[in-house]
């Protein structure tokens, strides 16, 4: 047992473990009120109802749907848009000052206005979840191609390099790297953004669930949604992190 | 082989780095370039490089640009290559064929006492190793003029010695012209056959040439010790002071 325990992860599980037992223990003896606080047999039961009886499908699909096609077109939009106003002045001048408000907002609050514009349908919370991650990208590559190491451009033209080579030997690798870095973030923010848009209007979608569970006080739902949510966000960032070990094996 | 004319050079307008710097260097002939810091060593460097661009003066020169070859302080290795996909680099963007570049990249590594280690990523490289590879690679695009700029300042004392030593017999084996910028007077006197004294900065010209006659080739050790060279050190040493005054006095 002592040997068992010297495990992080173990001694992780196992607090959880009586955390969890612990709830259930008071809510079965009545001292949490079941509208507020559903013990952990509820909310899994809610869990095993919505996959049961696949309601939960389509939901899923709608906020995936969403989510991917959002984080798709943000990160494409972001690094066009980036390397442009990066290279070009006069981009710059333009793309730059709306960016920078749109970076001061919180980019959320645009929902009710993308509801207006897009429909209620898919295409409100693409743009929601777009906006959020092409903003977040495009300063990403921004920033990071005018601050590209100077030494490696320099060494590149001294071996006798021209753009081209700058591009394909510095710039490109240096982008890959920042993307990277910034990818779990772009993948927090384009789930964000898909959930937020189907909590503010929405027939379909984990958000429209959940805001539905909120108007008929169903709290056992909107745990179980919430800890679904948080699943597949995890399953992404480790993806994420999957991709991110293999492209930047260089990193050590 | 390289004569660097009046050459002057400026970052603003108002006050020149160089004014009228002027040196040469023969062909085969291993020379330093001193001076006290912020004189415009490196600004002298990178201008024959061309990566500054001269305000007055001349750099003639009979070598084509891809016949010189420079090796910077900070070993700018990318991080995403692997040691032999570096050295390789500078043979690839010279349009060689695939497969010769990798073979000869290894070689070059070999050379440089790397075998075994191509496949490894700069990061996973010590201090010494990674100086290793950037001489490897601008070695193996085999220039006839090398420009050092304090290449081996970041390397302990040891590693500085060994690979220098390195450097010294490949430098006699390919015949190499060098340039050397170093603060490093005793250094520059071990292995120079002429050395160039900067004056102080701003408006930094040459102020002394000296010749050392001592033998090549050499031993980076044992240069130190013969005769001509102790009343070189104090000469190279006394006239440096001279110019550190000669800024603090322009204070």
């Amino acid at each position: 047992m002592r040997r068992a325990l010297d495990r992080v992860w173990l001694r992780q599980l196992a607090a959880l473990l009586v955390f969890l037992g612990v709830w259930e223990a008071a809510g079965r003896a009545g001292l949490l009120n079941p509208l507020y606080v559903p013990e952990p047999s509820a909310v899994a039961a809610a869990l095993v109802e919505l996959f049961g009886t696949g309601t939960i499908w389509p939901h899923l699909a709608a906020t995936f749907a969403a989510a991917i096609a959002g984080l798709l077109l943000g990160l494409a939009v972001g690094t066009v848009l980036g390397i442009l106003a990066a290279l070009v002045p006069f981009v710059a001048e333009i793309v730059e000052p709306f960016m920078i408000l749109l970076n001061a907002v919180p980019r959320v609050v645009l929902a009710p206005l993308f509801v207006i514009w897009f429909g209620i349908d898919l295409g409100s919370k693409i743009a929601l979840a777009f906006i959020l991650v092409a903003v977040l990208i495009f300063f990403t590559v921004y920033t990071g191609i005018r601050q590209v190491d100077r030494r490696l451009v320099e060494r590149v033209v001294t071996l006798g390099g021209g753009r081209g080579a700058l591009l394909r030997e510095v710039y490109l690798p240096s982008l890959v790297a920042w993307l990277l870095g910034q990818l779990k973030v772009a993948v927090g923010f384009a789930f964000t953004g898909a959930v937020v848009g189907e909590f503010v209007a929405a027939s379909r979608g984990l958000g429209y669930l959940l805001s539905f569970a909120q108007s008929t006080y169903n709290a056992a739902l909107m745990l179980a949604l919430v800890l679904l949510i948080v699943g597949f966000v995890l399953l992404i960032f480790a993806l994420a992190g999957r991709l991110e070990r293999r492209l930047l094996r260089w990193r050590g | 082989m390289l004569r660097v004319a009046g050459l002057s050079l400026a970052y603003d307008e108002t006050t020149p780095v160089l004014e009228d710097a002027s040196l040469a260097i023969d062909a085969g002939s291993f020379v330093s370039l001193v001076g006290p810091s912020g004189s415009g060593k490196s600004s002298l460097l990178r201008a024959i490089m061309g990566l500054e661009r001269p305000t007055a003066g001349r750099i003639e020169t009979d070598l084509g640009m891809r016949e010189i070859g420079i090796l910077f302080q900070d070993d700018a290795l990318l991080p995403w290559r692997s040691a032999v996909e570096n050295v390789a680099l500078g043979l690839r963007l010279r349009g060689d064929g695939r497969a010769d570049t990798v073979a000869q990249a290894e070689s070059w590594l070999a050379r440089l006492g790397l075998s075994g280690l191509g496949d490894r990523y700069p990061r996973a490289l010590s201090g010494g190793q990674r100086k290793r590879v950037a001489l490897a690679q601008v070695l193996a695009l085999k220039p006839r003029l090398l420009l050092m700029d304090e290449p081996f300042a970041s390397l302990d004392a040891i590693t500085r010695v060994r690979v220098t030593q390195d450097l010294l017999a490949l430098v006699e084996s390919q015949h190499m012209t060098v340039l050397l910028v170093t603060h490093d007077l005793e250094e520059a006197l071990a292995l120079s056959d002429v050395v160039y004294l900067l004056s102080h900065g701003p408006r930094a010209h040459i102020s002394r040439r000296y010749d050392v006659p001592i033998a090549r080739p050499r031993d980076v050790v044992t240069a130190r010790t013969d005769p001509a060279f102790a009343p070189l050190l104090a000469a190279l040493w006394r006239d440096l002071q001279r110019e550190v005054a000669g800024e603090t006095v322009a204070a």
